[in-house]
């Protein structure tokens, strides 16, 4: 079985303990899948730590500074370029860019012939992934990584429901990577308000069942040997309605020594993963989630990305309306994936 | 890479060395508390050692959990945060991070312990704890906290502000520095700064945030949890350049007591303009969310500015900010 690894759930805070750094990474393609969300694959000359799924990255969403030269603009010195005339560009009065680095979940990861590389599937909705949306190849991209714990795929279990919400699909490719190389069986939990929402690519001439059966019709999935079941709020394709109410059928049908081994395992918008959550607990299904909150750093230095995590020992933070002791932990470094039983949404 | 010598090498280079009331710094490049951890967060990411100085976040008598997220948001050119003040507190500080703080210190920079709290006896026995540990070179005093008796905040009232230092130094081991950090949200800065010096500060550090409020148009709602939060960042920078120039002039040199100026440092070219407007440390905080090793980049592009300006020194270039005439100006021409 492939481990998962040993978390240290303890704080990072010690040296050597783990092997983030700031790579310089360049744009092998930057492709649109559907509306908005777009794959974008980032190599990595001088290679990258090992990374398991659930992990993320911190991009910069701007120019790195090398690419622009900075002694020159910030001390105001021009140029005169024939056509143009004087140009003056100072960083800082270029209008509005994105500050902080943004991050994103690994979609991927492969190291072959000419190097490694990394997958970032990014959904524009706003500055910084709306300059993402403009890289082209060779452009460069200012990457701090790899960050956070990883989903774990716990000795007992073989079955993982990969049920991925929106922009929380992204860390599922990844996963099922993973699993198909620990030989689990699994399937592939897709769902967006509408099929061009959908950041898949489609088996061609394979439609997803609109009734929520299992079907070899998403590429990710399907070229690991895994089926999928597709929703849609509008129906616009495969099922309507939520994803959870495909993931019912599905576990409803399970037998009670399959469901025994099954891990679902899911990231999406809140609202989505804890629905999935408190499902896969009325079913006595294990559950793993990927939370998200607001970043700064994204390595446990600002305390800016708190989530609310069970805690029955007396330095709990809160208690939660159904009596639940909690503690804030933070979803960069403790996190993002938590056990989601443990969570208090 | 550079040694941690290299950095205060005067044979190839202007010397970066600092003094601080007393305190060597091998450079003026220092974390600003609350950006950068406890100790060893960035390792892998910046080379600590080559730090003048690190500061701790802010360590309060009891543990803190903080305010309810979302706790950050960014701005144009900034961020607001209301984190809280989350912290460990002060016996888990005391057993968890002193020995890290130690391995740290012995690499090479001088180590700051910042405190914060709501009453006059939390900062006096936090402080006094602290300082007591020999590692300890100097504790940074977070006063942009309300006193929990009063309501007032210890930053923005000059009586409150000088007895608070005066009593923390009272507590404190004698040879570990006092440094006051002041607060931008007051009327007139060199009030508190000048309440600051009197009550016995050995430095005075600035800016601390801005309290300040982004809205979210379609919920019509603060974007903040807290409902404010503290503006950082590029976008502070002019305002805290001036501060630092009129602390400068007006208390801090008339005093001999050194400035440490912050808000909003990214670039070397930042850095110098706290310089000229009379810091002689330099600390760097949302820039490290950005890249952790900002400091140390800074830092050798100060060297550079050094050696073309034809200085032997980075004390050469500490307030000389040239104004016309003689006239103090005023924040309103
Ligand atoms: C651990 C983690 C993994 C993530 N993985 C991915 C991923 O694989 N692909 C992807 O497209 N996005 C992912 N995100 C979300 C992504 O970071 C945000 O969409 C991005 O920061 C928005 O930046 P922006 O400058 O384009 O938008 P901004 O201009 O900053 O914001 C635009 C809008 O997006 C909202 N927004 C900003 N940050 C977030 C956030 N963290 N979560 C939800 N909404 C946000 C804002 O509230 C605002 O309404 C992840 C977030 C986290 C915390
Ligand atoms: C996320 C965050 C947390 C902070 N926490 C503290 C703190 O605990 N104590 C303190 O004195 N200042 C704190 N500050 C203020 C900074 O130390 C610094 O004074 C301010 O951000 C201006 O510098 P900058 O623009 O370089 O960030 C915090 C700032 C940020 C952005
Ligand atoms: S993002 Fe800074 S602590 Fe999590």
């Amino acid at each position: 079985m492939i481990d998962a690894g040993t978390q240290d759930s303890e704080s990072n805070a010690t040296p050597g303990t783990h092997h983030r750094a700031r790579f310089d990474a360049v744009v092998r393609f930057n492709r649109q899948v559907c509306r908005e969300h777009y794959i974008l694959r980032l190599a990595l000359p001088g290679g990258f730590p090992a990374t398991r799924p659930g992990q993320f990255v911190q991009l910069g969403c701007r120019p790195p500074d090398g690419a622009i030269d900075l002694d020159r603009l910030l001390c105001r010195e021009h140029k005169w370029e024939s056509g143009r005339g004087v140009v003056i560009e100072q960083q800082e009065l270029c209008g509005s860019s994105a500050f902080l680095r943004r991050p994103f979940s690994l979609a991927g990861r492969g190291d072959d012939a000419s190097g490694t590389w990394i997958d970032v599937i990014h959904r524009v909705v706003g500055v910084g992934t709306g300059w993402l949306a403009g890289l082209k190849e060779d452009d460069k991209v200012d990457l701090i990584g790899p960050l956070g714990n990883w989903f774990s795929l716990p000795r007992g279990k073989s079955i993982g429901l990969l049920v991925g919400g929106g922009v929380g699909l992204p860390p599922m490719f990844y996963l099922a990577q993973t699993l198909a190389q620990a030989r689990w069986a699994a399937v592939g939990f897709v769902g967006a308000t509408t099929a061009d929402l959908l950041a898949v690519t489609f088996v061609e001439g394979v439609v997803p069942d609109q009734d929520g059966a299992v079907a070899q019709s998403v590429v990710q999935f399907a070229q690991l040997g895994y089926g999928a079941v597709v929703t849609t709020d509008d129906g616009s394709l495969g099922l309507r309605g939520r994803i959870t109410d495909g993931l019912v059928r599905y576990l409803q049908s399970q037998s009670p020594e399959d469901a025994q081994q099954t891990v679902v395992f899911t990231c999406g918008p809140e609202a989505m993963m804890h629905a999935v959550a408190d499902l896969a607990g009325r079913c006595g299904v294990a559950c793993q989630v990927c939370l998200e909150q607001a970043m700064a750093c994204g390595m446990g230095t600002c305390q800016s990305c708190v989530v609310r995590i069970g805690h029955d020992q007396d330095d709990s933070h809160g208690v939660a309306e159904d009596g639940r002791a909690w503690r804030y932990r933070l979803a960069c470094s403790d996190g993002p994936i938590f056990e989601a039983q443990q969570v208090v949404w | 890479m550079t040694t941690p010598a290299a950095d205060n090498d005067t044979t190839t280079a202007a010397s970066l060395a600092v003094d601080l009331a007393g305190l060597k710094l091998a450079n003026p490049m220092m974390t600003a508390s609350g950006t950068c951890g406890y100790a060893y967060e960035y390792a892998g990411l910046a080379d600590l050692a080559r730090l003048g100085a690190f500061v701790t976040k802010s360590i309060t008598s009891q543990p803190r959990q903080g305010n309810e997220p979302q706790r950050i948001v960014e701005t144009r050119a900034g961020m607001l945060n209301a984190i809280g003040l989350a912290n460990i507190g002060l016996d888990a500080f005391m057993a968890e991070k002193l020995p890290d703080l130690r391995r740290l210190r012995d690499s090479g920079p001088r180590i700051i312990v910042n405190v914060a709290g709501h009453s006059l006896d939390e900062y006096v026995t936090t402080a006094g704890r602290i300082a007591s540990e020999d590692i300890v070179d100097a504790i940074e005093l977070n006063v942009s906290c309300p006193n929990v008796g009063d309501g007032l905040t210890f930053g923005t009232d000059p009586q409150l502000l000088k007895d608070l230092v005066r009593q923390v130094r009272g507590a404190m081991r004698k040879d570990c520095k006092l440094i006051v950090k002041l607060s931008p949200n007051v009327g007139d800065v060199t009030q508190t700064a000048g309440a600051a010096v009197e009550g016995g500060a050995d430095v005075l550090s600035m800016i601390n945030t801005y309290t300040a409020m982004a809205i979210d148009i379609n919920k019509k709602r603060p974007r903040l949890a807290n409902g404010t939060g503290g503006l950082s960042g590029p976008a502070i920078r002019p305002l805290a350049v001036y501060l630092v120039s009129m602390v400068y002039r007006h208390v801090a040199k008339p005093a001999g007591v050194p400035i440490v100026g912050m808000g909003g440092i990214q670039y070397w070219q930042d850095a110098v303009e706290f310089l000229l407007a009379g810091a002689t440390g330099l600390a760097v905080g949302t820039a490290l969310f950005v890249d952790p090793a900002t400091p140390i980049t800074v830092m050798d592009g100060l060297r550079g500015y050094l050696v073309k300006q034809g200085c032997s020194s980075i004390t050469d270039v500490i307030g000389q900010l040239q104004i016309g005439g003689d006239t103090p100006r005023t924040p309103y021409p």
